[in-house]
């Protein structure tokens, strides 16, 4: 008897065993995949410029913030830094307002044509940027909004309103409609349904929708660089500067870092509001 | 769904802010691509009704570019699906490690397009760690050329890296959604896993696949900051000789013609991605 469930324990130990190597295998890839391009940046960004890192060396000789110091003093960055962090709330306030009624509607009822308003909130994301920031910028320029704050404002809030559409329609669409029906049959009026019951449903996914719309218009690129250098900098196009025009790594590794700190550190925050559905309401439905 | 539908106008209104903005603004761009195509608007110069832009088109660059995008979409597209399909399919069943690695993969989804192109230039440049890892392994005896290559072979690299987790998170969506009855009555009837996977998972996970294989190709056809940081000097992509013939040889109406075939295409690719999204909602019910 003993005999016997060894025999057929064995070969699924042995399984069990693969599965957990294989597991570790894709850890250890996947931990190089994307943990040594980002070390490699931070020691590209401390290199020490009187003590060069040369091509033997795994890693560079000493390290520095000389760079750092190079960068804050002679790049555009503080003032790029600066008109970020204004434009990316300013779009998310925004583009909550606009997106509300929206997202309301399409989460709680039926109607005719809600596929194709689907698809047109879907286009800013999935549209190639460069063609829309171009030729919107065509438009500006008609309408005096070239080169100016507003025009940012407008075209950010295009880029990345969709992700708070899209994140809050879902949210909507999620809750069930018994609750809904519960609390009127409780007697709950509609500012009481609205406050404890609409508000805290929505609110994972309003935070997620801000984070998303906060982080595209941080990162935005395309947009800004045709619309607003040179008389805008923002983080992403001083990088452009730097990777482009003018190679410098050191210089490069610096900006990269400051343009990824924000992004990561929001999503480390919002972690919890980030439920797979919001990503994938995000990116994959319709 | 909802007990009390509001009437035609009220819904109109609720509409309105979100989409028109959107429809306002998207449709103003799209609409001044193609007049200035054909000629008209041009805020520089005449403006007269022409098809001589869209005639200059028919030479070798374009084409050459044309090419250029497609193979970077399609490349960057099904080279992605190559990891994530497994990987999907590996983390669909909750087992050691799957947190660990769905926690992991997700990162360079954070990372912005720039930054991504950065740090996978850095790991191929020519002194970087890719050329050493290698030369120290033995592999190589001298460092590979593998920057600005006229393939775009890191191109590819920096476009897979980036987007990965996207086709992940898609195509794990889809798997989930997948009822396991069908597949532990295909495996009670004896079935083994490959087959399993083979006749039953991979056929019906198809329009997640689909879907995000377009969605990458979209994504990349039309890129212009990775191509134009990373890319060959020749040919370039579509959005870069559309940037370039507009910015530094003041030719929009050439451009604008170049925009209108990345929109059309792009729109062509949303129409599948759109019946794609239905077949798969269709499934969940």
């Amino acid at each position: 008897m003993t005999a016997d469930a060894m025999t057929l324990e064995m070969p699924r130990r042995a399984r069990l065993s693969f599965g957990r190597f294989l597991a570790l295998l894709i850890i250890a890839l996947l931990v190089i995949w994307t943990a040594v391009p980002l070390f490699m940046a931070v020691m590209w960004s401390l290199v020490n410029p009187d003590d060069p890192w040369s091509p033997p060396a795994v890693l560079p000789p000493s390290l520095s913030l000389a760079q750092w110091e190079y960068v804050f003093t002679y790049s555009e960055i503080v003032k790029a830094v600066t008109t970020s962090f204004i434009l990316a709330p300013i779009v998310t306030i925004l583009s909550f307002v606009l997106a509300l009624p929206t997202a309301y509607a399409i989460g709680r009822f039926d109607f005719a044509g809600k596929e194709a308003l689907r698809i047109l909130i879907l286009l800013p994301i999935v549209m190639p940027a460069m063609v829309i920031a171009m030729f919107l910028s065509r438009v500006f320029y008609g309408m005096g909004l070239s080169q100016t704050f507003l025009g940012l404002v407008i075209g950010h809030t295009l880029l990345s309103m969709p992700y708070m559409l899209r994140i809050l329609a879902t949210a909507f669409e999620a809750i069930p409609q018994d609750v809904i029906d519960a609390a009127r049959n409780l007697g709950a009026g509609r500012l009481a349904l609205v406050r404890y019951v609409l508000i805290p449903m929505v609110l994972p996914g309003l935070f997620a929708g801000a984070v998303f719309t906060f982080i595209t218009s941080l990162e935005e690129f395309n947009l800004t660089f045709v619309i607003g250098t040179p008389t805008f900098q923002t983080i992403p196009t001083v990088l452009f500067d730097y990777l482009g025009y003018h190679f410098v790594r050191t210089n490069a590794a610096v900006v990269s870092i400051i343009l990824m700190v924000p992004s990561v550190a929001l999503l480390f925050i919002a972690e919890r509001f980030l439920k797979t559905e919001y990503l994938s309401s995000a990116f994959g439905k319709l | 769904m909802n007990a009390a539908q509001p009437g035609r106008m009220m819904l109109m209104l609720l509409v309105l802010p979100g989409a028109g903005f959107i429809f306002l603004f998207l449709s103003a761009a799209i609409a001044m691509t193609f007049l200035q195509s054909i000629g008209l608007y041009a805020l520089v110069g005449d403006s007269r009704l022409t098809a001589d832009y869209w005639l200059s088109l028919l030479d070798k660059g374009f084409l050459d570019s044309f090419l250029f995008s497609l193979k970077v979409g399609v490349g960057s597209a099904f080279g992605t699906l190559l990891f994530a399909y497994p990987l999907a399919l590996f983390l669909r069943r909750k087992r050691f490690g799957s947190r660990t690695i769905g926690s992991i993969i997700k990162i360079p989804l954070f990372v912005p397009a720039l930054v991504a192109a950065f740090l996978i230039l850095n790991v191929l440049a020519f002194n970087g760690i890719l050329n050493s890892a290698l030369i120290g392994l033995g592999l190589i005896d001298r460092p590979l050329r593998m920057l600005n290559d006229t393939f775009g072979w890191n191109v590819l690299m920096i476009q897979v890296w980036k987007n990965l987790p996207f086709q992940l998170l898609i195509i794990a969506s889809v798997l989930e959604s997948i009822q396991t009855d069908i597949e532990d009555a295909a495996r009670n009837l004896g079935a083994s896993p490959w087959r399993v996977i083979l006749h039953i998972v991979l056929p019906l996970s198809a329009p997640g696949i689909l879907i995000a294989v377009v969605l990458v190709f979209i994504l990349t056809f039309g890129d212009y900051a990775i191509t134009r940081v990373a890319g060959p000097v020749y040919p370039s992509s579509l959005s870069v000789l559309m940037y370039t013939d507009a910015f530094t040889l003041q030719q929009w109406g050439i451009a604008a013609c170049i925009g209108m075939v990345i929109i059309v295409a792009s729109l062509g690719f949303v129409a599948i991605y759109a019946r794609a999204a239905r077949v798969i909602e269709g499934m969940g019910r």
